[in-house]
This record gives structure tokens, C-alpha cells and sequence, in this order.
């Protein structure tokens, strides 16, 4: 398993935004679903290593993330891309992810073709010497996804990864996304029902900090049939029911 | 005819198209630091604008305290905190777009910073120098009185000392492999080059003994603490 998340929480101040998560994953590509504020972002970043649980034990890709060393070895083979993606402007596409190639400690030998495949995957390779000030929202996006990429991660967490992306994109996206979760865990956090029912071979639903849901899509549409819950389409229906019962 | 496959030989020109050929300055860094991505937030420190220009005011504002008030070393003592709490703001959660990515990566956030305030010190150091020698070109044509020893002052009492300090830090950081353990190496030979400085002057005892200075030192050495613990805070985010 590469990820193994065993009664976790994680509080800011008085706020419980993760409240006992039981979670493990393997290779696939794991979808994380649930409504704004359910604390997909806490867990995400969590397993990301920038923060750590309040309590409970997390491990990933085999290692314990709370020492220096297994800490540093499970970045090296990590990739993330956050929520709000920060970047440098003056940066072009290549060098941002270049810079972060050489901060994952890629040997420097390969940072060069990993950089290249990596801004080809994302179909940036004509705007991969354009300066990221001069790019719409849906580039930087991709731009972001590169470099989460760039080591061919073993664990990848995407933070509500097609946010800005247009329709063809965002099909291409999922396309990409299938082909890296047959080799790694893909973690990927959205509200986005439809990213989850085209690309995910196993979805967890979230609500208030807790896990409600936790299989494979076509059991979360089994959820809504015959409920009467709202949604346009079937998945959203299952979505729709059980968070309506987690609720009740 | 043998089948080629375009795609391959695309990405191998992309590679060596699009690949940043390192500066002798990141060449040498690389060897010193052992590390490239240390190597490369090095030179890329001046180019993350924001950053770089709250660093520098920062820095320069602290020197100029520093010097003004040489009589007192609690002065000198502190303005290195208040430098270095200027830096891990503009490089940290504070100012930094990418900080959050930059914490999940296996280079560790604070020998990035810490490899920063080298760069800033440094560079300013250059600055400083160049400062100093058109100041005293312009002093010796017949310029305002004082102009050329001010800027000299600075430059010598503190960026350049504060750069060999940081130098001196990174690498004890790099030795031991813990941005702590180069912190602390760059403090203790900063604390025993002022005292030692004060106690041969004299002026060391009657620092430390003048009472109506103990206030504002505290304050001082309260508000540092203040910074530093924000700038260097975990980002807390949407729960």
C-alpha cells in the first residue's frame, strides 16, 4: 500500500478539520470527493508532508513521514500540486519545473529529458520558453501538473487538478491521469463528480472532516438509484444521497 | 528503412533546447553545496522580485541601526535577528507564491532559506562596495562630508561581516546536514565577534549595566521572536 492513513486528525486552533480518517491505497487512481470545506485539502496536504496530523499515524509509500530521513526519501518520489498554485512570473514553463526537478533531488543528468517529457505530457511544449506572467489560468495549471509529474512520482496528490481547464483539456487530463495511475497512487482531490467517475478506480467521499463514502464509483451511483436524490447524473445522484445521509 | 520514432527524438531536441545551462557562479555553488537545488535557489534568489526587495530593506535597515548605534552591542546582537526575520518573511509563507510546493519538496525549506540570506547579504555586499567606492570618488571631487563614510560604514561593520557570517553558517549547515545546526554556528561566531569587540573597547560593561536600556532591548528582542515565528509559521490553509 502506498498510502496508509490510520485514524488521523488534524486541528487548527479549535477547528477539527479532519476528524479520524481511515484510509489505505495502492497503485489507481484514488478519487477524493466531498463539498467545500470537508477537509480534502487538510488530508491532501497532509499526506503531501507540509503538515503534519494532529493525531494518528500516517505512512506513505511505505515510510513514516515524521522522520528527517524516510521524510526526504518519500519527497523524492512525490509529486503535488497544491490548490492555489503559487509560481514566479519571471520564471519561463521550464525553468519553474527545472527548479523543481532539481528540489525533488533528480539526478542532474536526467532533469533535462524528464523536463522535456513532463512539458510535453501537459501539451505545453510551444509555450515551454514563455514566461509564466504571460500565461492564462488553464496553462498554469498544466504548468503545475508538470511539475508534480517531473519524477515520475510514486505517490501523486492533485488538488483540484482541472480547476481552469477547458472541456478538451480536461479530457486529455484524465486521459493522462489513467495512464500515471497504472505505475502509481494518484491521489486526486475535486468536487468535480464527473473527474471522479471518467478517471477513478476508487473514490472516498468526505463531509465535516470524516470519511461517508469509501469504493469504487459505480458503487457510489448504486447509492443514489431509487433515493430520489438530486443530481443530473447517475454518480451525482449517489453523491447527492449519501452525503444526505451522512447528514440526517 | 528503419523506423524512427519521432516523438523520442523530439523530446531529446526539447531537452537540449529548453535546458538552462548553469552560470559558473551556480557551477561552483553546486560542488560547495552539494546540491543543485540549493545551487539554483542560490542565483535565483535576486529574480523572485517581491521577495528580494523587502529582504534588502530589511537588511540595509537593520546595518544602518547597527552601525548608528555601535556604542551598544545589544544593538548589533539583535540586528541580525531582525535581518534574518526580514529574510524568512520575503522567502517565506509570507511573500513566497510557491512556499506551499516548496515545503513538500526534498530539499529542505530552511537550508532554501538559509542559502537566501546568503544571497542577500552577498549581493548587497557587492552593492555596498561599489557604493562605498563612488562615494569616496565623489567625497574626494568634493561632495557632502560624511556621504562616503556612512555607506563604508555599512558595507564593512555589516554586510560584508553579516555575508562571511552566513557563509560560515551554510557551511556548517551543509557539514553537519541541519540548517539548525548552521544557524547556530552563524550566531555564536556573530555573538563572540561583537562581545569580544565591546569588551576590548571597554564599552561592553557599560551596555550591559546602563538600566533604561533593558526596556527596549526586551521589546526589541520581543518583536524579532514575533516576526520570526510568523515568517517561519506551517501555513495553516483552508481547513
Amino acid at each position: 500500500m502506498n498510502v496508509e492513513v490510520a485514524w488521523v486528525t488534524r486541528r487548527f486552533g479549535r477547528n477539527q478539520a479532519v476528524t479520524g480518517v481511515d484510509l489505505e491505497t495502492g497503485t489507481g487512481v484514488f478519487g477524493l470527493l466531498g463539498p467545500n470545506g470537508a477537509g480534502k485539502t487538510t488530508l491532501l496536504r497532509m499526506m503531501a508532508t507540509v503538515i503534519a496530523p494532529s493525531s494518528g499515524t500516517l505512512r506513505l509509500l511505505d515510510r513514516d513521514p515524521g522522520s528527517y530521513g524516510p521524510r526526504r526519501e518519500i519527497r523524492r518520489r512525490l509529486g503535488y500540486l497544491p490548490q492555489n498554485l503559487g509560481y514566479y512570473p519571471g520564471f519561463t514553463v521550464a525553468e519553474f519545473v527545472e527548479y523543481f526537478a532539481l528540489l525533488k533531488e533528480m539526478p542532474p543528468g536526467r532533469i533535462p529529458g524528464a523536463v522535456a517529457t513532463a512539458i510535453e505530457r501537459v501539451d505545453l511544449g510551444t509555450k515551454a520558453r514563455a514566461k509564466l506572467r504571460t500565461l492564462s489560468g488553464g496553462m498554469l495549471r498544466r504548468v503545475g501538473i508538470a511539475q508534480a509529474i517531473v519524477n515520475e512520482p510514486g505517490l501523486l496528490l492533485l488538488d483540484e487538478p482541472t480547476a481552469g481547464l477547458d472541456p478538451e483539456q480536461r479530457v486529455a487530463f484524465r486521459a493522462l491521469l489513467r495512464e500515471l495511475g497504472q505505475r502509481a497512487t494518484v491521489v486526486v482531490s475535486t468536487h468535480l463528480v464527473e473527474d471522479v467517475g471518467a478517471a477513478c478506480s476508487e473514490v472516498a467521499l468526505m463531509d465535516a472532516g470524516r470519511i461517508v463514502f469509501h469504493g469504487t464509483p459505480d458503487e457510489l451511483t448504486a447509492r443514489g438509484e431509487g433515493q430520489g436524490a438530486a443530481g443530473d447524473a447517475p454518480l451525482e445522484r449517489g453523491y447527492s444521497a449519501v452525503l444526505a445521509q451522512a447528514r440526517s | 528503412m528503419s523506423d524512427v520514432d519521432l516523438s523520442r527524438v523530439w523530446l531529446g531536441v526539447a531537452a537540449q533546447v529548453w535546458r538552462r545551462e548553469p552560470g559558473w557562479l551556480e557551477r561552483l555553488a553546486r560542488r560547495l553545496l552539494r546540491s543543485p537545488g540549493l545551487a539554483r535557489a542560490l542565483v535565483t534568489t535576486p529574480s523572485l522580485l517581491l521577495g528580494w526587495v523587502i529582504a534588502t530593506v530589511a537588511v540595509l535597515g537593520a546595518g544602518a541601526a547597527a552601525t548608528s548605534w555601535t556604542g551598544t552591542p545589544f544593538v548589533a546582537l539583535f540586528a541580525p535577528a531582525v535581518a534574518g526575520a526580514g529574510i524568512a518573511y520575503a522567502y517565506g509563507p509570507g511573500v513566497d507564491p510557491a512556499w506551499e510546493l516548496s515545503c513538500s519538496m526534498a530539499v529542505s525549506d530552511r537550508m532554501v532559506l538559509l542559502v537566501r540570506a546568503l544571497a542577500v547579504f552577498g549581493l548587497n555586499a557587492v552593492l555596498g562596495l561599489a557604493a562605498s567606492a563612488i562615494a569616496a570618488a565623489a567625497g574626494v571631487s568634493g561632495s557632502a562630508a560624511g556621504v562616503p563614510g556612512s555607506a563604508a560604514a555599512v558595507t564593512f561593520d555589516w554586510l560584508v561581516p553579516m555575508t562571511a557570517v552566513c557563509a560560515l553558517a551554510l557551511a556548517a549547515a551543509t557539514v553537519a546536514r541541519s540548517a539548525m545546526a548552521g544557524v547556530a554556528a552563524g550566531l555564536a561566531a556573530w555573538t563572540i565577534t561583537v562581545l569580544s569587540g565591546q569588551s576590548v573597547s571597554g564599552r561592553f560593561t557599560a551596555a550591559v549595566t546602563d538600566s533604561a536600556l533593558i526596556l527596549p532591548y526586551l521589546a526589541f528582542a520581543a518583536a524579532c521572536t514575533a516576526i520570526a515565528w510568523y515568517a517561519t509559521r506551517i501555513p495553516k490553509g483552508t481547513p
